[in-house]
């Protein structure tokens, strides 16, 4: 099969697992107790049980749980529903965050906010994965040295730090050095943001954050991996031929230690997603961490589900990026 | 020719050595060599103290917890056992027959009551990890919070290892359409980012009232999707195992599927899954903390999350609140880690970096 029918299998493919989980998720808010409805009229105040109830249809028809003639619309038909909005681009509208009484659409909250997230992710996800590299090569090729043993015990006492503590620490530090705590404030979002200096100034702490956390975990592999790798035969060869050190390392070693490495990273993405939540949470960056985490505490589950789509399908997508790198990377594969 | 004489002798000794090795080897059950290697490592020791005194910890003030609610109830104490405001309540007391009922031994003060004049305090002799706004002693939350904050850990874990397993093994073992099924189940669930999971579940699933408050339904749904990534390694180590001569040979003796299970595919796959989950508690420990630490937790127990959740907006202010139940989480996740791969290079050499 050539790389194209793989790629395009491949993303079909993506379809059957994104309704998986979206009828997962639907299925659990139907069957989960408590009424969306009382929830969203909160401390509704009405004088009778009328002025309640008239109260209470109309929003149940604003958010689609009955139909103009006061049926409840069976679950499946509202998750169809979903299903076709979401194959048209449209999300729904949000329950919390309304203007003037009608709930925002939730693509454009998204859509607001997609950016920061993105920039604080694809940044700190760099920044790991250059560090990782040069931290597991000098731990690997320097094996028991006194750099090494640190490394190794800095990496996993990092390991160890939950990344919300990691990120509330640098926070602290940060206030005791420069007096600046880094929860984001309005200036820091004024557009363009390229050239708004306070947009950098405030992204500094998260990403340092966001680093540490996808760093710890990505060392110890590329250390691991490399230990690995320098024991086989072909590394001998190459050393044996009087090849100089830098040139085993990066040319023979290091290329073959790549594939499981960016097996491991794909993988892991969840998990950098999860961290960015919580980073996200503690600096206050308005990112879709922070988009979720509100929408979850004020039971808004259309922005749920939103979020709940968006994730795994960003995740979907990076998984199937990582595969199309192992082509280029092991020309061994071919598909 | 004196070098060459050297190094000769070199080889020779690091073989000797290797040979002292293999006899002192000799004649050990599997386990005995496990251990003996374990306790060469430094660091997987350490581990192995940091988590049998965390142990310790939690069963001991669970038991200190539990006298003092019955020598309450059972009226050798003075007070009313379910207002720990009630005066006689405010410390975890001793008390021995034969001893005068309003003088017992005062050993900590109670995790839950408050001395309104004591709030913020720094650490000190009297309150060594400080009081917190409510007037509590930190110490004492710590030391009570270990119970909940460890029986989490094993519990969760422990929940989603055997869901896993037996999915694991009968994906493994029978393939075919299971396996498929399984394995499409484990797909859905591997794609949703699981923190982001827990926490729609948890918000969901709020208003559930079961036996064991808040964290009963936490431990319930994490683990109904945690399980997949132990049901992976079970099944491929099934799928190697199955092939085997002497599950061959158990089945041409007529056993039942079950007992070659059971007997002698599980038991050679107990080294991976005790390396999950060992490693897997400290993860589990961590979930749950970090849920506690944005809210998704249960604001009435006692448990180092909650509290960290509770105080984490006063580091700036009064750091020792919420650095004490940081403390522990994360000696505790070290403790685990430590142990777990010391474990994971003792059971499988191959693997030791």
């Amino acid at each position: 099969m050539s790389l194209k029918g793989y790629i395009v299998k491949r993303v079909i493919y993506i379809v059957p697992v994104m309704l998986g989980i979206t009828l997962m998720n639907f299925t659990l808010i139907n069957v989960s107790p408590g009424d969306p409805v009382i929830v969203r009229l909160g401390l509704l105040h009405c004088e009778t049980p009328e002025c309640y109830n008239s109260a209470y249809n109309r929003e149940a028809i604003e958010m689609g749980l009955l139909d103009n003639d006061m049926y409840t619309v069976p679950w499946f038909e509202r998750y169809i529903d979903f299903v076709n909005d979401l194959l048209h681009f449209d999300l729904g509208r949000s329950w919390y965050n309304t203007q003037a009484g009608v709930g925002i659409p939730i693509s454009q909250l998204i859509s607001e906010r997609m950016v920061y997230t993105i920039t604080l992710n694809v940044l700190s996800f760099i920044f790991s994965l250059l560090l990782a590299t040069a931290i597991g090569v000098v731990s690997a090729t320097r094996q028991n040295s006194i750099w090494d043993r640190s490394l190794t015990i800095a990496m996993l006492l990092g390991y160890s730090m939950p990344l919300f503590w990691l990120a509330k620490l640098i926070m602290l530090l940060s206030y005791s050095l420069f007096n600046f705590t880094g929860v984001v404030s309005k200036d820091a979002f004024k557009t363009p943001l390229i050239f708004n200096p306070n947009f950098y100034k405030y992204l500094i702490l998260p990403t340092l954050a966001l680093t540490l956390g996808g760093l710890v975990f990505m060392a110890r592999l590329v250390r691991s991996q490399l230990l690995e790798i320098l024991r086989q035969d072909y590394v001998t060869t190459a050393k044996a031929k009087g090849l100089d050190n830098r040139a085993v390392i990066y040319k023979h070693a290091f290329r073959n230690g790549l594939l499981p490495i960016v097996t491991i990273i794909g993988s892991s993405l969840p998990g950098l997603l999860s961290g960015s939540v919580m980073v996200e949470s503690v600096f206050g960056w308005p990112g879709l961490g922070t988009l979720f985490l509100e929408g979850a505490l004020f039971r808004d589950y259309p922005l749920m589900m939103a979020t709940n789509t968006i994730f795994p399908l960003l995740f979907l997508v990076a998984r199937l990026l990582t595969d199309i790198t192992y082509v280029f990377i092991d020309p061994r594969i071919k598909y | 020719m004196a070098t060459v004489d050297k190094v000769d002798k070199e080889e020779f000794l690091l073989d000797e050595k290797t040979l002292r090795e293999i006899e002192s080897m000799k004649g050990a059950g599997q386990w005995s060599i496990v251990w003996r290697r374990i306790k060469k490592d430094k660091m997987g020791m350490l581990g192995l103290y940091i988590v049998l005194f965390l142990i310790m910890m939690a069963l001991v003030s669970w038991i200190l917890l539990m006298v003092d609610n019955w020598l309450t109830s059972a009226n050798l104490l003075l007070g009313d056992p379910n207002n720990p405001a009630s005066l006689n309540n405010l410390y975890i007391e001793l008390w021995y027959p034969g001893m005068d009922q309003s003088n017992p031994i005062v050993l900590f003060q109670h995790p839950r009551y408050q001395f309104a004049d004591q709030s913020t305090l720094p650490p000190s002799w009297e309150h060594p990890f400080g009081t917190d706004r409510l007037g509590q002693d930190m110490l004492s939350r710590v030391f009570f919070g270990a119970s909940v904050s460890l029986a989490l850990g094993f519990i969760g874990q422990m929940t989603t290892v055997i869901i896993g397993t037996v999915l694991g093994s009968l994906a493994g073992f029978y393939g075919g359409i299971i396996d498929n099924v399984l394995q499409r189940v484990i797909e859905v669930l591997y794609s949703m980012p699981g923190f982001i999971l827990m926490i729609f579940i948890i918000v969901l699933f709020e208003d559930v009232q079961i036996p064991g408050g808040k964290y009963a339904v936490v431990i319930v749904f994490f683990s109904l999707i945690g399980w997949g990534g132990t049901a992976l390694i079970i099944r491929s180590n099934f799928f190697s195992l199955k092939e085997q001569d002497f599950v061959e040979a158990e089945r041409a003796l007529g056993a039942s599927d079950m007992r070659i299970i059971f007997r002698h595919i599980l038991p050679n796959s107990l080294a991976p899954l005790i390396i999950i989950i060992t490693l897997g508690i400290a993860g589990v420990i961590f979930t749950f903390a970090a849920l506690a630490f944005f809210g998704f937790g249960d604001p009435n127990a006692i448990s180092w999350g909650d509290d960290l959740n509770k105080w984490q907006n006063n580091l700036l202010d009064y750091p020792w609140m919420p650095m004490f139940p940081a403390l522990f989480i994360f000696f505790t996740v070290l403790g685990f880690n430590l142990l777990g791969d010391s474990l994971r290079d003792a059971l499988d050499p191959r693997l030791k970096d």
